[in-house]
């Protein structure tokens, strides 16, 4: 028989770098979960992944056991990575800072398709590309 | 002890995916997303502010993907968050010699076995874990009377407790937490092993001594490859180096790390999807 669900705890780490700091800490913690158990499974699981942030979506279970799955890094982090840029502007109605083409931000947009509550394909674009603009990153038409 | 900034923030249409990959060109710790909002961690010393969490997002709102938004902030203390888990630890049976047992339970031990107390307060290595078996069954054949052993990211000391229970002279423990080193030295009490296991708050390399016979690390597999000359300059030759947090599809890629820095690889050890690797010089 499944075994029955309690709740799930959604998270955004570094990958190979959870501890028991917040959020980790008082989220799981609350939930009676073992703490230390996730931080060693998740460190394990996204070692490979050192630099990028996961977000991650805990299953709570009634005997206080978990399973977790991660899912794609948030949409700006993923327009940092395609453009190799290591920050957005500061002022990025003044200051610019790279550029992106339509193509990328379809590829980032299909990627992140679940996660965007958008409409259709387009809707997700323009999103990506919204995101874009706020971080500095003049968006090519 | 530690403090924390934190930041409730909530705002609509609620899109997380987009406010948080934003928030993370702050220097924050993570975020927790429940019931529409993003909770948001840093450091009590880092410079984030709601100044500078309102900024990015009225530039979300310029470009028209969310219209409201409102947040609060507030200091959170450090404390130990595994509490409630850890009520409920129990007596572990590690192999037939070695037993860990909190000090709230007890357990009569059988001839020869031998009983370490780790009362874990939210620090790594409290005997449930595969790695933490597989290094203490590791220690149990390879520990020889009058060893000298290291241990690399101690957590709750019980690799280095365990050492010298089983016949090492000394064991120093090094850690990098300040709160799982408090932790250890608490057990290190317990197990009234405080004459034969120093504690030592910090990197592996502020351990001036070298020369281990044996040395233990169940830490992250990507940091292990950067620490490979260090361990090597730490053990003497024909020590073993064991080797954990690992997952069985890490194996050729630390086998190849420690091999290239001179280590030989001698011993595997799987339980479920973990594994312990042997090494020597």
């Amino acid at each position: 028989m499944a075994k029955k669900i309690t709740g799930y705890i959604k998270l955004q780490i570094p990958a190979g770098a959870a501890n028991p700091s917040p959020p980790v800490g008082p989220a799981l913690g609350q939930k009676g979960v073992n703490i230390m158990e996730f931080c060693k499974q998740f460190n394990a699981k996204t070692a490979d992944k050192s630099g990028l942030i996961i977000p991650v979506v805990i299953t709570v279970y009634a005997d206080k056991s978990f399973a977790f799955i991660t899912k794609t890094p948030p949409a700006a982090v993923l327009l940092k990575k395609n453009l190799n840029l290591a920050k957005g502007s500061a002022e990025p109605n003044k200051t610019k800072v790279s550029k992106v083409t339509r193509d990328q931000l379809k590829e980032i947009a299909l990627a992140k398709m679940p996660d965007l509550n958008a409409n259709d394909i387009d809707h997700a674009i323009s999103m990506i590309a919204g995101t874009a603009r706020s971080m500095g990153i003049t968006v090519e038409e | 002890m530690k403090n924390y900034k934190q930041f409730n923030i909530t705002f609509r249409p609620f899109l997380p995916d987009l406010v948080s990959g934003l928030l993370w060109e702050l220097d924050i710790l993570g975020i927790n997303e429940e019931d529409n909002f993003l909770f948001v961690f840093c450091s009590e010393e880092s410079e984030v502010s709601i100044e500078q969490i309102e900024k990015i997002l009225a530039s979300l709102q310029r470009e028209n993907l969310i219209e409201t938004f409102s947040m609060e902030s507030l200091i959170l203390a450090y404390r130990n968050w595994n509490e409630e888990w850890e009520k409920k630890v129990n007596v572990i049976q590690v192999s037939d010699r070695i037993v860990i047992k909190p000090t709230f339970r007890s357990y009569d031990a059988k001839e020869n076995q031998l009983v370490i107390t780790i009362d874990p307060k939210m620090s790594f290595g409290t005997g449930e874990h595969q790695t933490t078996k597989i290094m203490l069954q590791l220690l149990e054949k390879f520990t020889s009377n009058g060893d000298a052993v290291l241990d690399v990211g101690s957590g709750t000391g019980v690799l280095a407790i365990a050492s010298v229970l089983l016949g090492a002279a000394k064991a120093v423990a090094v850690d990098n937490d300040e709160w799982c080193l408090d932790n250890g030295i608490e057990n290190i009490k317990l197990n009234s092993v405080e004459d034969k296991v120093h504690a030592v708050l910090g990197e592996l390399s502020d351990i001036s001594e070298s020369g281990f016979d044996l040395i233990a690390a169940n830490i992250n597999k990507h940091i292990l490859p950067d620490i490979v000359h260090e361990l090597r300059n730490k053990i003497r030759k024909s020590g073993k180096l064991l080797l954990s947090g690992l997952l069985v599809q890490d194996e050729l890629d630390i086998k190849e790390a420690y091999s290239t820095a001179g280590f030989k690889h001698i011993e595997t050890v799987k339980m479920d999807e973990w594994i312990g690797l042997v090494f020597t010089v």
